[in-house]
């Protein structure tokens, strides 16, 4: 991921530099304009100065500077000339400036004709000299500017941290936010920008969190909205069934109908509420014991009604967990085998330690489940065919995908075996124990 | 027995009064907590059924008013929220029990027996199930008219099971009632007590659910 501020100092400097560039560039331009006329100025008052030259000594002895050179010609005859002119014209017999290569170099000419002694007269002076100076200008202006990126470079950072600030904190705010922390940022004294993101986000928070608070009341509401119509509706059952004949199929369907339908809502309300924010909050030290020692207690009736055998066995042990939550995992899973396990059957809960684990074990004497089936009952809505003898209690298909939801919860295992007894089957549910 | 129903929902109400008529209950039926107060001070019922869901008062409040001028007034809080906060909000403003909804016709009907026999032993002081009869006063026990000899902590237990018949009571939970905090208590003493009062009453009266607790069921040796 790119950062802003790597991305505005590369973008400032390149900026700084590039303008840096052409303005050199610029300069070099007319410093060489500039240098062109100062030069051409200096060889025409060269050439006057050797159009006065007593051409009669011999010049080519006179020691000119390497860049400079001079012929004086009169009527195709060469009458005097510097050390390093050739023997031939430097250029054409031609008025005015012009360019010549000789010597190994590119030379400025300038030719000029006395009339008075009808003598031409042809001055040079090497260019490349004029590039040197015009050079030297430029670097000379430009050379502090490049040094000086660097600190440059430096000073853009910091100033560029130092706007970002405000940035970094709500992003570092943001980031320690707690994932439950639904109120606003607090970050303060921030700039005009960052207010308007502000805001948005406190309100797209405020909005969050009015929605999940929504969804919280509908579930409560649906709860309630639900279970006092099945309430009427039972309490109307008992009383009709004072004066009809409740041995018929019709009144039979009927029970189990409501019996159905308040069973699916429970489940899913119960799945509804297992959420892991939840669970976080009201984890605790919990005896397993104590919690099955309720449960049963709770639900000893319908076992009774059954005509079966329950007992649990085993001692007190510690979990860290949620006793709403586990309270309904057992309570499923006792029911469960209740309704599996046929009249004057035996139920065992066992909750023993092993090691750093802690085991609930529920065992029925029904029928047991295939191999083949065992992996699907926890899938959702999963209907294991109903066995010859077994309660009439219709499931919903939600009891063992609650168990394996808060088993999940409190990081434990859940395995199906075969039961102690001839026949049928065993939930295995394995806890980390809690470290005494 | 005159009890006062506090719910809302009239379809529920209704078969509640018609349930609880045939039970021989007089049953009145408000629809607010404002009428439950009004009823409650002006001709006090012996029951009170409320609903923690009313469209005017909450529930809980109408149990902490009434419970504030009236500290023995039986409360049976329906709830159609569950939870633990819930629950214990209830039970802390004065509630002796409460049932989430939708609970069972006979489970109602146990709780309210539990609660009608704490009335009649401030009342008529006698418990009778089957053959036993524990007087509440005078803390005796007779089986079929005949006084028997029953140790301070046997009696505790056993005017805890009765009051209770019909439901399961956790060894645990009775140990709390029998012993107060700080005392020691060896793993085995309710099992002993238990086990005494079987020899006094017959092996038949108390059953035991292994590892859980004991029950004195509603007809007992029926």
């Amino acid at each position: 991921m790119s950062s802003i501020r790597v991305f505005l100092v590369a973008g400032i400097l390149a900026t700084l530099t590039l303008f840096n560039f052409v303005a050199a560039l610029r300069g070099y331009q007319s410093s060489m304009d500039e240098a062109e006329l100062l030069f051409d100025n200096q060889l025409l008052d060269f050439a006057r100065l050797v159009a006065r030259l007593d051409v009669d000594d011999n010049h080519s002895e006179l020691r000119l500077s390497n860049n400079l050179a001079f012929q004086v010609w009169e009527q195709g005859k060469l009458l005097a000339m510097s050390y390093h002119a050739p023997e031939t014209p430097i250029t054409g017999l031609q008025n005015g400036f012009d360019y010549s290569n000789f010597d190994g170099y590119r030379w400025r000419t300038y030719t000029r004709h006395e009339t008075a002694s009808d003598r031409w007269v042809i001055v040079a002076e090497r260019t490349d000299l004029r590039f040197v100076l015009a050079e030297n200008v430029v670097l000379e202006s430009i050379l502090p500017i490049l040094l000086s990126i660097p600190l440059i470079g430096l000073l853009i950072w910091l100033i560029v941290s130092h706007g970002l600030k405000p940035l970094t904190a709500l992003s570092t705010e943001l980031r320690n936010k707690h994932v439950n922390d639904l109120g606003p940022v607090r970050t303060q004294n921030s700039r005009r920008e960052l207010q308007q993101v502000i805001q948005s986000i406190n309100g797209f928070m405020a909005r969050l969190s009015q929605g999940l608070e929504r969804e919280k009341r509908f579930s409560a509401d649906a709860a309630h909205e639900l279970r006092t119509p099945i309430s009427a509706l039972k309490v109307q059952l008992h009383n009709l069934a004072g004066e009809i004949d409740t041995k018929s199929d019709t009144w039979q369907e009927l029970e189990n109908g409501v019996e159905r339908m308040q069973h699916l809502v429970e489940q899913l309300l119960t799945l509804y509420r297992m959420n892991p924010d939840k669970f976080a909050e009201n984890s605790q030290e919990t005896d397993l014991y104590l919690v099955c020692e309720n449960v049963i207690a709770q639900q000893y009736s319908l076992v009774e009604a059954r005509k079966q055998q329950l007992a649990l066995e085993g001692e007190h042990c510690l979990i860290n967990g949620d006793a709403f939550a586990l309270e309904t995992m057992v309570s499923n899973l006792i029911g469960n085998a209740s309704k599996y396990t046929p009249e004057e059957g035996t139920l065992l809960v066992t909750v023993h330690q092993e090691g750093d684990r802690v085991i609930l074990d529920v065992e029925d004497s029904g029928p047991g489940i295939p191999e083949a089936e065992r992996d699907r009952i926890f899938d959702r809505f999963y209907h294991s065919e109903k066995p010859q003898g077994a309660g009439e209690a219709p499931g919903c298909g939600l009891g063992l995908t609650i168990v394996s939801h808060v088993a999940e919860l409190h990081h434990a295992h859940v395995e199906v075996g075969d039961s102690c007894f001839a026949t049928g089957s065993k939930f295995s549910i394995s806890f980390p124990a809690l470290e005494s | 027995m005159q009890i006062l129903l506090v719910e809302d929902d009239q379809p529920l109400a209704r078969g509640l009064q018609q349930a609880l008529g045939q039970q021989g209950y007089v049953v009145n039926h408000v629809g607010t907590g404002e009428a439950a107060l009004h009823v409650i001070e002006f001709d006090r019922p012996d029951v009170v059924i409320l609903d923690i869901g009313l469209p005017d008062i909450d529930g809980i409040t109408v149990l902490e008013k009434a419970t504030a001028k009236d500290k023995e007034l039986p409360v049976l809080m329906l709830t159609a929220r569950d939870g633990v906060d819930d629950k214990v909000a209830g039970l802390d403003s004065g509630a002796d029990d409460y049932l989430v909804k939708p609970f069972e016709m006979t489970e109602l009907l146990a709780r309210l027996r539990v609660l009608e026999r704490r009335i009649s032993s401030t009342k008529s002081n006698d418990i009778t199930i089957g053959n036993v009869c524990l007087d509440t006063v005078a803390q005796t026990v007779t089986v079929d008219g005949q006084d028997i000899d029953l140790a301070r902590r046997e009696y505790m237990l056993l005017k805890s099971l009765m009051e209770n018949a019909g439901r399961v009571q956790t060894r645990s939970a009775l140990e709390t009632r029998l012993y107060t905090w700080g005392e020691e208590v060896s793993s085995n003493a309710v099992e002993v007590h238990i086990h005494r009062l079987r020899k006094k009453l017959g092996n038949e009266f108390i059953r035991t659910i292994r590892g859980v607790g004991y029950k004195i069921n509603q007809e007992a040796n029926s």
